[in-house]
């Protein structure tokens, strides 16, 4: 025990006399996450306000033909403009978001008193056409209905006879839940940076000290190599765990300054505290499984090129989630990431996470990390490790 | 006290098998200053090896004080001070500081480590860096550092892989007394160099290797009679049979 604390120490005093690793290691998270939460916070709110409140302009193909519907739109707030030649071009190449086609019968049907035809075109994989989209729809769809009404009440029907249905909606989601929306991003970030957060630190105290050369007299003293990996894995989980403390520190900060809804996310201290006990357990598996490669790779140059598959580890739960949604279940808390993600999700969206939830979550994460302990041990009794050159 | 008994090592490099070392054997009695000579890629760095439990030898057996090396590593490494050929000093921490995090490693108080310290900054010289931090320092600032480290826990054994590697006369004058006050004291010194002289000055007795093998053992003037030769050089250019590989 002594000989762990021994070798976590000097670890931790050797690191911190590393004054740029360690100011890049600790503050480049906590300073980077605010700028991303700050920065997309603010780009999405004064997007979605331009969109939604300045004047949209509408190209329309046969604007004379509804002479009415164009005055409508334009006291909307849509400035009607002629439409290009080839509109599904004009909208492939972003000329103009949507454009509104009024059809050559469109004079002639309305006359009749039959739905009169015109087209939208627009293409639904473009983010930024949504909000443009819905306003013209929304305002086609006023224009139907108010003259639908006029028109029952010209033939002496109520206009509420065309409606046969009323439909209202009601939203069962938390205000909390509404903004995690706005934040399906940040366990990612939070999983990441516990996952590999210290992996400067944990390549560099066994691939590292292997290729200077130090780890021969090191192993060559009473301490067993068991110790001395768990000191070494016990210092970056140290380091790791601190780093992980500012970032949800600058996270609590960050919301309270952050544009519009987002204001609203209350990361209190009680919820910190959990962030940080549901990152534990992650921190513990990054550390041990880097230790296992670095146990195990010739030098720091190949245990680092492990680095960029690892990173897409913890988006794959995100992805798989993102494609087939499943219901929260309880095996889902012993998958790793999965599980995190699931942990995240629900203390940001301010729901109870059950004891059952905590006690599968914390005891798989914890097993993980100890089979990973056991494994890189292994390693670390191979004959190979100790001698270098 | 060192034993050694018929050590075999080979290595395994891209298919082809190195036989590092082939059969080795010697003993290093206490109060005496062994040297292991032998030219680059004599298997000394890898007997030392095996002697401080960092390899496992195929064949033989290793005994420390009459510990065997392979049943009881940690009592072995406990009575044993190792200098690797890698000196392995942390260069953020002071040289203090390095000797301290390997006395605490061998489960020394404080108070024995500070002293320990302070008679080996005494006699190896270190006053003036003892507490600046390792980056930086000369060869010799850190060869001392690193023996010092490796003497805190004042064993019984003490095993030297090149210790003299890059270090000026005066600091190797001041090392050789250091050690042969070692031996005076009944301690056990193996030494490794591949210099002839630099054995000749401090050994009491040297085992003279090549190619894996023990060629020859003995004091210098019982290898000088041996081989009819006069200058140490000779003798062992002979008995390494260095001739045949240069002619």
């Amino acid at each position: 025990m002594r000989a762990i604390w021994t070798v976590a120490s000097k670890e931790l005093v050797d690191l911190f006399r590393d004054r740029k690793t360690v100011v890049l290691g600790l503050l480049l998270g906590p300073l980077l996450m605010p700028g991303i939460i700050l920065g997309t916070g603010a780009l999405v709110e004064s997007k979605v306000r331009t969109q939604l409140e300045s004047t949209l302009v509408l190209p329309v193909a046969g604007a004379g033909r509804a002479p009415n519907l164009v005055a409508f739109l334009e006291s909307r707030n849509i400035e009607v403009v002629e439409a290009p030649e080839n509109t599904v071009v004009a909208v492939r190449e972003q000329v103009a978001p949507v454009v509104l086609h009024i059809a050559p019968d469109y004079a002639a049907r309305w006359r009749d008193s039959l739905p009169a035809p015109v087209e939208l075109t627009y293409d639904s994989s473009l983010q930024d056409a949504q909000i443009p989209l819905q306003r013209v729809h929304q305002v086609l769809r006023e224009y139907s209905a108010t003259v639908a009404s006029l028109r029952a009440l010209q033939r002496g029907q109520s206009p509420l006879s065309s409606q046969a249905v009323q439909v209202a909606w009601r939203d069962v989601a938390t205000p909390e839940a509404r903004r995690g929306m706005l934040l399906t991003f940040l366990p990612y970030l939070l999983i990441l940076f516990s996952f590999i957060g210290s992996a400067a630190l944990v390549i560099d105290v066994t691939a590292g000290e292997r290729e200077r050369q130090s780890l021969e007299p090191l192993l060559a003293t009473p301490a067993a190599r068991t110790a001395i990996m768990s000191g070494k894995i016990l210092a970056a989980c140290l380091f790791g765990m601190l780093g992980l403390l500012l970032i949800v520190l600058a996270f609590k900060v960050s919301f309270q300054l952050a544009p519009g809804p987002l204001q609203l996310v209350d990361v209190s201290l009680p919820v910190a505290a959990q962030l940080l006990l549901v990152l534990l357990p992650m921190v513990l598996i990054g550390t041990t499984l880097l230790t296992l490669i670095a146990a195990g790779a010739r030098s720091v140059k190949e245990a680092q090129s492990y680095l960029s598959v690892l990173m897409l580890l913890p988006i794959a739960p995100t992805l798989i989630l993102m494609v087939n949604p499943v219901k929260n279940q309880l095996w889902q808390f012993s998958v790793p990431f999965l599980a995190q993600n699931q942990m995240l999700l629900k203390l940001i969206r301010g729901e109870v996470i059950s004891p059952a939830e905590w006690a599968v979550y914390m005891l798989c994460g914890f097993a993980l990390g100890l089979f990973l302990w056991l494994l890189a041990a292994r390693l670390y009794h191979r004959e190979s490790l100790g001698v270098s050159g | 006290m060192i034993h050694i008994d018929d050590l075999h090592k080979s290595f395994r490099t891209r298919g082809a098998t190195v036989q590092a070392v082939r059969g080795v054997s010697f003993s290093a009695r206490d109060g005496e200053i062994l040297g292991l000579l032998g030219p680059n890629g004599a298997g000394k760095t890898t007997t030392l090896r095996m002697l401080y439990t960092l390899m496992a030898p195929e064949q033989g057996r290793v005994e420390v004080d009459g510990v065997d090396v392979q049943q009881h590593p940690t009592t072995v490494r406990q009575r044993l001070g190792v200098l690797p050929d890698a000196r392995g000093i942390y260069k953020r921490l002071t040289a203090r500081e390095n000797i301290a995090y390997f006395g605490r490693l061998h489960d020394l108080d404080a108070r024995t480590i500070d002293t320990r310290i302070a008679a080996l900054a005494d006699t190896l010289a270190m006053g003036d860096f003892l507490d600046r931090r390792a980056e930086g320092f000369s060869q010799g600032q850190r060869t001392k550092t690193a023996i010092a480290r490796a003497l805190v826990h004042n064993p019984r054994n003490v095993v030297l892989d090149e210790p003299t590697n890059g270090l000026d006369v005066m600091t190797t004058r001041r090392l050789r007394s250091f050690l042969r006050g070692l031996r005076d004291d009944g301690h056990c010194i193996v030494f490794s160099s591949h210099i002839m002289q630099e054995v000749a000055a401090l050994c009491d007795r040297m085992v003279v290797m090549a190619r894996g093998e023990v060629q020859a053992i003995g004091t210098p003037d019982t290898l000088r009679r041996q081989t009819g030769l006069d200058d140490l050089e000779d003798v062992f250019v002979r008995l390494a049979g260095l001739e045949e590989s240069a002619a």
